[in-house]
Parts: C-alpha cells; sequence; structure tokens
C-alpha cells in the first residue's frame, strides 16, 4: 500500500543539519529556524550559579504487568513550582481502545506529544488496516523525542497496550529512552511508589489485589510527595480492551491504608 | 586541636586564626556542662566569621537508616553499604552506632563524621551521668547534639539519628524534630511507603522487626547506594537488642525462587 507523502503546503521536506534531525518522521512538528540552537540555550540555564531551570516531573504514575494484563494508576495533581494549578488533572490519555499513555512531566508537552501520538496511531490503522503494536506506538513516541533531544521537552510516558504479542508495557522519556518492563513508576512520587509495589507484587495476583496494590502504591506516593496528590485513576487493560476501574480521593484512601496513623 | 585540625582538613574549609595564643572556648562555657575552661574538649571553629568555601562536589547521603516507635519500644534498622560515589567503599559499615545502654543512634551521611560526632555524644553522656548521677534524659542527648553541632551549620556535616524510647532526628542544619518515624538518606522514599502501610502502635516485636527489614530490603532493591546487608536494633526499657546482622542477597534469592515457584505453579494450573 502506497504511502502518500502529504505535506502541507509551505513546509519543505527537512534534510538532516547537524544537531535537528528527523527519525523517519515525514514532517518535523516545529521547525526551529537555521542559527537557532535550542539546547545550548538550555545548557546555560543549567548551571548551579544564576538561572536554573529544573524540569521535575512532578506527579506520579505507575503500570504493572500481571497475568491479567496491565494496571495503569495515575493521581491527578499539576503543580507549577510550588503553586497547585490542579487537582483533577487527566494524566492517562486513551488513545484506542487497545492503547493508552500515561502522562508525566511537563502537562504541556505530555498532552501535546501524545496527541501527535494518537494521530499517528489512527493514520498507521487507516493506512495498514490493522491496529499498531504497543512496540511501535512506543517508537514512534520515542523518535519524536529524538528528533528534539536536549532542547528542553520534559516527558515521561508509559505506553501500555494489547496487541498480538501480549500486554505490552514501554516506558518512554524525554532522553529517548524507551524500555519494556513488568513494572515501571515515572514522577517524583515514584520511589515511594516502588516501594508499595514491590513488596505487594505477585505474578499470579487476582484482579481485586491487583487494583488493590495500584491504589496503595499511588495514596502512599500522594501521602509523601507534596507534588502528587487529588484523586487515583486507575484502568486496567484487558484482552479485549481497557476499562476504566475506579475514580478514588486519596484523601478517603489514605484514611484505609494507613492504619497507625490517624488513631 | 587534633580533633579540630582533622575536622578541617576533611571538610577543606578555610578559617581566620588569630595569632594570639588564645584560648578556643568550647561553646558550652555558658551551660551546665562546662567546668572544664580552656582545655580543648570539643572541636569548635572560631566564631570569626570565615568565607565559606564552596564544596567540591554535593553531598548526599547514600543510605537507608528508619527508626519508629512501637509499644515494644523503639526499633531502628538500617543498610551496610558505605559508598563513595561509585564506589562501595565498605559493604559491612555499621550504621547504627549504641551510644550507651538505652540509647543508640543511627547515621547518615559522611560516615567520618558520624563515628567522631557519636564518641563525642557517647563522652558527654557519661560526663554528665558521672556528674549528676542520673543519666541525661532521650530528649535532652539530642539538645546536646543539637548544640554541638551548632557551630558547624552550613558545612554540611550530617548526623542524623534516633533516640530510643523518644525517637528524634538531629540534622546538622539545625533540625530537631521528635516523632514517631523517621527514615533518612537517598533510599529513604521506598523505605517510607512500606512503613506508612504497615506501622501502628500495636505491633509485636517480631512483626515490627519483620516491617523494618523489609522496608529496608525494598530500599535496597531500587537505590544504588544501600545494600548489601541490614542491622536491626531494638530498644526497649531493658536496653537495647540487636538482631544478628543479615545478608540481603539471601532474601533475593529466596523471593526470586518463590516467583519462579509461583510462575511455574500457575503456569501448569492453567493448562
Amino acid at each position: 500500500m502506497l504511502r502518500s507523502h502529504i505535506l502541507p503546503g509551505g513546509q519543505t521536506h527537512l534534510a538532516d543539519r547537524t544537531n535537528h534531525f528527523n527519525f523517519g518522521l515525514k514532517t518535523q512538528e516545529f521547525a526551529v529556524p537555521r542559527g537557532v540552537d535550542p539546547s545550548r540555550f538550555l545548557k546555560s540555564c543549567n548551571n548551579e550559579e544564576g538561572v536554573c531551570i529544573e524540569m521535575n516531573h512532578g506527579t506520579t504514575t505507575l503500570a504493572f504487568k500481571f497475568r491479567h494484563g496491565v494496571i495503569v494508576a495515575v493521581d491527578s495533581r499539576a503543580s507549577a513550582g510550588q503553586y497547585l494549578a490542579s487537582n483533577a488533572v487527566n494524566k492517562v490519555i486513551e488513545i484506542n481502545p487497545y492503547l493508552l499513555g500515561t502522562m508525566s512531566g511537563s502537562a504541556a508537552d505530555c498532552q501535546y506529544w501524545e496527541r501527535l501520538l494518537a494521530k499517528e496511531c489512527r493514520l498507521y490503522r487507516l493506512r495498514n488496516n490493522q491496529r499498531i503494536s504497543v512496540s511501535a506506538a512506543s517508537k514512534l513516541l520515542c523518535n519524536m523525542m529524538l528528533g528534539y533531544r536536549g532542547m528542553g521537552l520534559s516527558v515521561g510516558s508509559m505506553i501500555c497496550g494489547w496487541d498480538k504479542e501480549g500486554p505490552g508495557l514501554y516506558y518512554v522519556d524525554d532522553n529517548g529512552t524507551r524500555l519494556s518492563g513488568r513494572m515501571f513508576s515515572t514522577g517524583c512520587g515514584n520511589s515511594y511508589a516502588y516501594g508499595v509495589i514491590d513488596s505487594g507484587y505477585k505474578e499470579d495476583m487476582t484482579v481485586e489485589e491487583a487494583y488493590e496494590l495500584g491504589k496503595r502504591g499511588i495514596t502512599h506516593a500522594t501521602h509523601r510527595d507534596a507534588y502528587s496528590g487529588g484523586v487515583v485513576n486507575m484502568y486496567h487493560m484487558r484482552e479485549d480492551g481497557w476499562i476504566k476501574v475506579c475514580q478514588e480521593d486519596v484523601s478517603e484512601l489514605i484514611h484505609r491504608y494507613k492504619k497507625g496513623m490517624f488513631n | 586541636m587534633s580533633e579540630a585540625t582533622c575536622l578541617q582538613s576533611i571538610l577543606n574549609l578555610q578559617s581566620v586564626w588569630s595569632n594570639q595564643d588564645n584560648q578556643v572556648t568550647s561553646h558550652f562555657s555558658h551551660d551546665l556542662f562546662s567546668t572544664h575552661s580552656g582545655d580543648l574538649s570539643t572541636p569548635s571553629l572560631p566564631s570569626v566569621s570565615s568565607q565559606p568555601v564552596p564544596l567540591p562536589f554535593p553531598l548526599s547521603h547514600g543510605t537507608t537508616t528508619l527508626a519508629f516507635i512501637f509499644q515494644g519500644g523503639v526499633l531502628a534498622a538500617a543498610d551496610t553499604r558505605s559508598s563513595c560515589s561509585g564506589l562501595v567503599a565498605c559493604p559491612a559499615a555499621q550504621k547504627i552506632l549504641p551510644i550507651h545502654s538505652h540509647l543508640v543512634g543511627t547515621t547518615s551521611g559522611t560516615s567520618a563524621d558520624c563515628a567522631l560526632w557519636k564518641r563525642i555524644l557517647a563522652r558527654e553522656l557519661r560526663l554528665y551521668q558521672l556528674r549528676h548521677g542520673r543519666r541525661l534524659s532521650t530528649r535532652g542527648a539530642a539538645k546536646l547534639l543539637s548544640h554541638m553541632l551548632h557551630p558547624f551549620k552550613g558545612t554540611e556535616l550530617c548526623v542524623a539519628s534516633g533516640f530510643g524510647p523518644c525517637l528524634f532526628y538531629v540534622c546538622s542544619d539545625g533540625t530537631r524534630l521528635q516523632g514517631t518515624l523517621f527514615s533518612v538518606g537517598s533510599g529513604s522514599p521506598y523505605a517510607y511507603s512500606i512503613l506508612d502501610q504497615g506501622v501502628e502502635w500495636g505491633l509485636t516485636v517480631e512483626e515490627a522487626t519483620a516491617i523494618g527489614r523489609e522496608a529496608v530490603y525494598r530500599a535496597t532493591h531500587r537505590d544504588a547506594y544501600s545494600g548489601n546487608c541490614v542491622d536491626v536494633y531494638h530498644v526497649s526499657s531493658k536496653g537495647w537488642t540487636r538482631r544478628s546482622r543479615e545478608d540481603l542477597k539471601e532474601e533475593y534469592y529466596r523471593e526470586k525462587e518463590q516467583r519462579e515457584k509461583d510462575k511455574s505453579r500457575s503456569t501448569t494450573g492453567s493448562e
């Protein structure tokens, strides 16, 4: 099947320049003018003295594979430095009924690039008459990130889905890291979540136990991390697609889980 | 004097020494601990403002230590890895140091500083006991340590300690907090969530030990700067007791075996 190059009017086909690469994408999303070097500017902003722009992923998201699919759990807090912008953000993007993407890092970057990924997945489906695999979808996102590597993107995302190979879970980073694994947690609350899900994880968990583990992980992370909070949004990726399991407030959950705290 | 110069060389500080041969006054000259004037029993920097020298590298606490209070007393647990940026300098360090029979301190930060300050604290407490005929309370011991560290504020000397049967967190930046649950070090976030789940007042000693061990184990699993073995100390009204040091490698392999067994059991079950 022919893939037609439909280039929007005015945008030239880009050749690789010294520090601007496009890894297989037909057009580059943001044309950077010649002579401008965003990565050098960003390096100057990361010195210890002077202006320091800290890119922290202020959130907690986690996902793990088990026998009955993939559990994805995220918090819902958006912070801008010390200011809490919102406690009701949706950090999971539903790409298609068989693919989910989580967001951590810069909210603008994540929302934009994951919607772009959703568009590319839809185009793939239309052109090739079959759904895109999780591996390919994560690779698309990874290549988008690599095209702007060092220029200040801040994205820590997990692509979860179920395709012909079975349940799939990939971690994709703004550095271009792309890892397949059984269990990931991203964001600045990730260490708290890791402790909980590491100790409670069993390969042959029942579905209820897995839901409970996902909720606990996010709840304990929001308890200790200032930049995570709000509600737990949990999804379960099954063979016939994902379902949204629950949306529960962490302040109620912590009362249930932390036995000795509120006596 | 030797202690002061030793500290200086560790911290690479510049200071202005006056040329006169004046006494380096002990910082306790105004409270009840000093009957010794003029002898250099505690290291202290001259109070002249010296230029703060930037540290050669950012210091961080590469460790996992934790302590919590429950009905049976205080439980303290720590890993035993002593690291020097990327190198594991000592896989069998001791991070929980008993100060006297009823007082135990956990340490985090630079091991040289911690060892030194613990010994100084032990000596000061013993002197107090001899002079006043009774032991200093844990609250008082925490305050003493905090004041001893005060001259070194801003030099990133770090000691965090749990005292039993009360629990205090003391840090060289001036923090002194009383609490029921603390965890310090680079592995502390991993430990905190496990402790949050399981710690409550009514635990038995075995349950408390299990939770402490599990928390350190999970932290060592995820944190590169914590590892090797785990030490568990339990402080009660009769004094402290120490559990034999356990190598976490065994625990890791045991859990791996268990997972393999579960996996094979589940696959055979489904067929």
